[in-house]
């Protein structure tokens, strides 16, 4: 059985049909990238499936339950967990509180007891910061040490997508939607990062559905390439097979001028 | 991980409470002798007043500040709390009183709810008498507190969900709701309408010690919560809504608890205000109050406890001791005392340049402000005939407050702390957030290895002669 099962999924907003019966699965311990031009529904399909929209009709299965009408705080506590294409830190707090707050709805204590420090509470604030160091140093010794206590706004900005992935890992679910874990991040970060979610699956035990405009990146960690054009799923399968589907090449490139529609037009 | 000398932290916070409280308890002392030095029963009762306005300013910062919502109904539960602390805590010869009143509209029944008689219904004569007021008075201000609470839970649950100033207006719109249904007749039995009643004991609002007592319990409950995961989640909240979300906070809970924790305590400043003004009255609880609360947190540092009680105080007493500004004087005292107050408006800028290394240090701003201040004084030795009267400072109080907040909005828009709180980490200048020399070269060695190794050798050379170590590789 596959860990997520999204099937016939369709979403409209007003006039516009944002998701046109999109359905397949990922497997446990998989890399599924989802790639398409832009506009082609990537975040809006995060979006489903983490709960801030509701599908229209069609359904997403997660470990055999429905993840439809929950809200995004209740499929966080089901173990699905995202990050965010531009970058939503809690830029006030620290690197370390940023990692202990997705933990807060693990914890098991009222809040009398979290006021008056009970031994049951600093022991699960003790695993917290525990777990929370246990995520970050996945990235090395960059969020470690001082940069525990900055501020989240004193970083660099692939530091803070680095927090960003350790946030969303620290939520403690299996599967982790990663909207574009290298925009805006140089080569050399990119290389590194492309290690690091390969890292994630083979050692953090993750399950990873990943939105990239990156076709290295894509090519290098990805199983299976799910391609989405206009809210439609347009191609599935190894990275090899999809970039020559003549279909995809049409989506990103338009189509040879012999082929093009009569009146011209370029496609969008 | 334990790099904090947590004894040392311990010690010396349990050391500086207790000389607060010896401090407050000489206050106490010396305002209640019968030859009370001069200004100190109005020092002390401006004490007493700051810290129940803090006990209110703190717990409007939980909504405010950690969870970010703009709430302006502080006043409601306040009042509520005030109100029932009233009620319960009435003195025999009060009740008395206010029965015999011609216009009273509490009745019999209404005036039986009190302490003393729940105490006396469970056989417990030794807690009513006049020496164990303070036992009744604790469970008073507890009970006031969640009435509150409730309340505040009833507010909440419909209204959080709307957000920014939606949210803003309906706290507004259910605080004044609740300050008029005070004064409605299907409550008057209760609360003898807009008269409201006298006779509140003033012993624990008036009392430094009790007052500092209900603001520390106050203080820690509200740091150790901010300090806690709840107040992790909270913040997160402040910060952003939908990211919170999406790491698995309950939106919807932790509103309303901080809501409702909030509602507690200002319900619990509610009955210590009423002590301190010694009765219950419904223009004792005006939007105003609010007002001036939201004026203690913008100037002292939204989200900051260490912040907002210095707003608080700032704002306290200004009124309490603003008093000379509203008196009568001539013109011309008028003037020398712009030219003072211009001539200090210069050296702050020139401090505030200093500190913050503006170039030129010399604004202009300086010479506007000090020729304003010469032009001033002038006018007031030469004294010319058309100046000649008085004029009575009528609300300058406020208008000073008012200056005083535009000057920190202008020249420090987070506050006089900003976010930062007290600790003793900063007093000892102990900060985690910045690197160790050993950091600082991996650091280096992280982003440059090139550099990195150059400055090693450059230092290598300083010390004189290579080391026989061998070099770490990059």
């Amino acid at each position: 059985m596959a860990m997520l099962e999204v099937s016939n999924l369709n979403k409209s907003f007003g006039g516009i049909q944002a998701m046109t019966d999109v359905g397949f699965s990922v497997e446990e311990g998989e890399i599924l990238s989802v790639i398409g031009p832009n506009g082609a529904g990537k975040t809006t399909l995060f979006n489903l499936i983490t709960g801030v929209y509701r599908p229209d009709s069609g359904d997403i299965r997660f470990e055999d339950r429905s993840l439809v009408g929950f809200k995004p705080n209740q499929i966080v506590d089901m173990g699905v967990a995202r990050t965010f294409q531009n970058l939503r830190l809690f830029t006030h707090l620290s690197v370390l509180d940023n990692v202990l707050l997705p933990q807060h709805h693990k914890l098991r204590s009222t809040w009398m007891s979290a006021v008056f420090r009970t031994p049951g509470y600093r022991r699960q604030e003790r695993e917290m910061r525990e777990f929370a160091m246990e995520k970050l140093a996945f990235f090395g010794p960059r969020l470690m040490s001082y940069r525990l206590h900055q501020p989240v706004m004193m970083l660099s900005y692939a530091n803070r997508r680095r927090s960003e992935i350790a946030r969303a890992m620290a939520t403690g679910a299996k599967l982790l939607l990663l909207d574009e874990p290298s925009a805006g991040m140089n080569p050399k970060e990119t290389t590194e990062i492309t290690g690091i979610i390969r890292r994630m699956r083979d050692e953090g035990g993750y399950t990873i559905l990943l939105v990239e405009h990156k076709m290295n990146l894509v090519g290098e960690i990805s199983d299976r390439v799910l391609v989405l054009d206009y809210g439609q799923k347009i191609a599935e399968g190894s990275y090899q097979d999809v970039v020559n589907d003549p279909k995809v090449v049409e989506a990103y490139l338009g189509k040879k001028a012999e082929d093009a529609d009569s009146d011209g037009e370029l496609p969008a | 991980m334990e790099d904090h000398p947590r004894l040392r932290n311990t010690v010396l916070t349990i050391a500086g409470l207790v000389v607060l409280a010896l401090v407050m308890a000489f206050i106490d002392r010396l305002a209640a002798a019968d030859d009370p030095i001069s200004g100190i029963v109005k020092f002390s009762s401006a004490m007493a007043m700051f810290a129940i306005w803090g006990v209110a300013t703190v717990s409007l910062n939980l909504v405010n500040g950690t969870l970010g919502i703009l709430s302006l109904g502080h006043h409601g539960f306040m009042l509520i709390g005030g109100y029932t602390t009233g009620l319960l805590i009435l003195s025999d010869q009060a009740r008395g009183r206010i029965l015999d009143s011609a216009r009273s509209q509490m009745t019999d029944a209404t005036l039986g709810i009190s302490i003393s008689n729940w105490l006396e219904a469970f056989g417990l004569t030794g807690l009513t008498t006049d020496d164990t007021l303070w036992v009744r008075f604790l469970i008073a201000v507890f009970i006031g507190g969640l009435v509150a609470a409730v309340a505040g839970l009833l507010v909440g649950i419909p209204s959080l969900r709307l957000r920014g100033d939606y949210l803003a207006i309906v706290t507004f719109g259910f605080g004044e709701i609740i300050r008029l249904s005070a004064s409605t007749r299907i409550v008057a039995p209760l609360t003898n309408g807009a008269l409201g009643f006298p006779g509140v004991p003033q012993a624990f609002g008036n009392s430094t010690l009790w007052t500092f007592g209900f603001l520390a319990i106050t203080v820690f409950v509200m740091a150790k919560l901010k300090y806690s995961s709840y107040g992790r989640a909270m913040e997160g909240i402040r910060e952003d809504e939908i990211a919170a979300e999406a790491m698995g906070v309950n939106l919807a809970y932790h509103k309303v608890l901080g809501f409702a924790i909030s509602a507690f305590f200002a319900g619990v400043a509610g009955g210590l205000w009423v002590s301190w003004l010694g009765g219950v009255r419904l223009d004792f609880f005006l939007f105003q109050l609010t007002f001036f609360f939201l004026v203690a947190l913008s100037a002292g540092g939204t989200g900051s406890i260490t912040g907002v009680l210095l707003g608080t105080a700032l704002v306290v007493f200004v009124r309490q001791y603003g008093d000379p500004l509203e008196e009568q004087y001539a013109i011309a005292t008028w003037l020398v005392i712009a030219a003072v107050t211009l001539a200090i408006g210069a050296l702050g800028v020139l401090v505030f340049r200093y500190l913050q290394r503006l170039r030129p240090r010399l604004h202009p701003s300086i010479f506007v402000l000090l020729g304003a201040a010469g032009v001033a004084l002038v006018i007031s030795v030469i004294d010319p005939g058309f100046i000649e009267g008085s004029f009575r400072g009528f609300g300058m109080r406020a208008i000073f407050l008012s200056v005083l907040l535009i000057v920190i909005m202008v020249f420090r828009p987070e506050g006089i702390t900003g976010r930062a709180e007290f600790s003793w980490a900063a007093v000892f200048r102990e900060r985690r957030d910045q690197p160790t020399d050993e950091e600082r070269a991996q650091d280096a060695w992280l982003t440059n290895p090139e550099l990195a190794k150059r400055l090693e050798e450059a230092e290598r050379a300083a010390r004189g002669g290579p080391d026989d170590d061998e070099s770490e590789e990059g």
